[in-house]
């Protein structure tokens, strides 16, 4: 894996339409991203698709991307899932779940990226789901990583979707005011 | 400056958390189309929210997914240059109907994954027999490699586009060989904490594996003690150790494999202060610091 520094590099070249610099970007990010869209996808045909998408779009707004804000991972991850959250509500009549089991093969590797030191934002940031309720953490985790909708939520929790609603707006309140924003 | 209500935030927090529906999600999209300052704040919130993905592990996309994204840019480039209308993309009505949806295309030798050619040359061989015939496209070689992917592939996720003869029966789908296709199975994280506040631990369990991995957030041992980690189960008649944790930022084990998945989605996870190495007793010599329980964040396909 590449250093932050590296990845903003090779954005800055990509947004200049170097080629070279696209393929060395992909290569370094790609696993993370199609790791992040296969589980709220959970098809490895749509989570194909949605990354292609997402690198298609990588390449045609690089100029966009502001390392004042972002890292450059979590910019395009933010791409990428983006797009996997508007193909999955928008499925939602096709149950994704009816898909075969093979999909249960293996484990995916340890990341070399978590493998870091994890950094500030990210302890920040669980500092404050961790002062939530521990099923609102749940519900918190579940939403990002999963990408489940409150439908799917409130079927999880056992609870009315106004329920998951409220539950949900307050969470990202709380965690809003404990990160002090 | 304009005050943005407390809907408002709120809704930009949801998006950016993935919670809305997808007419909501137009709506937050139409609104930041329009205003760039409520747009910054939903990209706030996206890029807060991102930290996360550090928790998620790496999976290899296919090979054929580079392959389309060059033949996507490389179009549009094309419809940029000329007005006429853009290229066909490669192979897209020579594929055979069951790749239709990744349409093979030629592979540089170096990118194709030499488990793909490796393993299991039986099965590759009558695939490739096969796929010969239905292609014509004269890079035959390299679009094998290709196309061998994604028929192993297909044949794992999606068998009811093969052809019935090609159809694997069930027991059949271990032929997937080593073709990058796995979805994450469930995976489970518990922050062990002392109390409201910062996790000092992270503990995540691979329920496929049951590995488990503990990363250390904030917490220091003291000079000449260790950190322990204990299974507690009202289905065991005492805690069990996990080891001794903390010692590195990260501590990978497999070491719950030994317990069943029940034990192990109930049990409190908790961590001690001991002796450096760990209790010479195999019991936890005083109380827990930092306790916490697992939390299901990738279920298995249900």
């Amino acid at each position: 894996m590449l250093t932050p520094a590296e990845l903003v590099w090779l954005l800055a070249a990509v947004a200049k339409g170097d080629e070279i610099a696209f393929e060395r970007l992909y290569t370094a990010t790609r696993a993370k991203l199609f790791g992040v869209v296969l589980r709220i996808l959970r098809r490895q045909d749509l989570a194909e698709e949605v990354i292609q998408e997402a690198y298609v779009k990588i390449w045609n707004s690089a100029g966009q991307f502001n390392p004042a804000l972002a890292s450059p991972i979590t910019w395009m991850a933010s791409i990428a899932r983006n797009r996997a959250i508007d193909v999955v509500r928008k499925k939602s009549e096709v149950s994704i779940e009816e898909e075969p089991t093979a999909m249960e093969v293996a484990a995916d590797s340890p990341d070399p990226l978590a493998r870091r030191e994890m950094t500030e934002e990210l302890k920040r940031l669980l500092e404050c789901v961790g002062r939530l309720e521990p099923d609102r953490q749940k519900l918190v985790l579940l939403a990002y990583y999963n990408g489940w909708s409150r439908e799917q939520l409130a079927a999880k929790f056992e609870t009315p979707v106004n329920t998951v609603k409220t539950w949900l707006r307050r969470s990202m309140m709380d965690i809003r005011e404990c990160l002090g924003l | 400056m304009m005050a943005y209500s407390e809907d408002h935030i709120a809704l930009a927090a949801e998006y950016a958390l993935g919670t809305l529906d997808a007419d909501e999600r137009a709506q937050v999209e139409t609104m930041m189309a329009v205003d760039t300052e409520f747009s910054a704040i939903v990209r706030a919130w996206e890029y807060r929210l991102g930290a996360l993905n550090q928790m998620v592990g790496t999976i290899e996309p296919r090979p054929i997914v580079w392959e389309n994204i060059k033949a996507a840019i490389a179009n549009s480039a094309a419809s940029q240059a000329r007005p006429s209308p853009p290229v066909e993309p490669v192979a897209e009505t020579a594929a055979p109907p069951v790749v239709a949806e990744t349409p093979p295309m030629a592979v540089e030798p170096s990118t194709a994954p030499a488990a793909g050619h490796s393993a299991d040359s039986a099965n590759v061989i009558l695939l490739a027999g096969r796929v010969k015939r239905w292609r014509s496209i004269a890079s035959v070689a390299t679009a094998l490699a290709a196309a061998l992917v994604g028929m192993l592939a297909v044949q794992v996720y999606r068998p009811e586009v093969l052809p019935e003869a090609l159809r694997p029966k069930p027991r059949i789908q271990t032929v997937e060989v080593r073709v990058p296709a796995p979805a994450p199975s469930a995976q489970y994280v518990a922050l062990l904490q002392g109390g409201p506040g910062a996790p000092a631990f992270i503990l995540t369990v691979d329920a496929a594996t049951k590995n488990f991995t503990v990363r250390k957030v904030g917490a220091e041992a003291e000079r000449g003690k260790s950190f322990e980690l204990w299974l507690i189960s009202d289905r065991l008649p005492q805690p069990r150790s996990l080891g001794v944790i903390g010692g590195s930022d990260f501590t990978a084990r497999p070491v719950l494999a030994g317990f069943d998945a029940g034990t192990i989605n109930g049990a409190t996870y908790a961590v001690t202060v001991e002796q450096a190495g760990g209790s010479p007793t195999g019991q936890p010599t005083s109380a827990p610091v930092y306790t916490g329980k697992l939390i299901e964040t990738v279920p298995a396909a249900r």
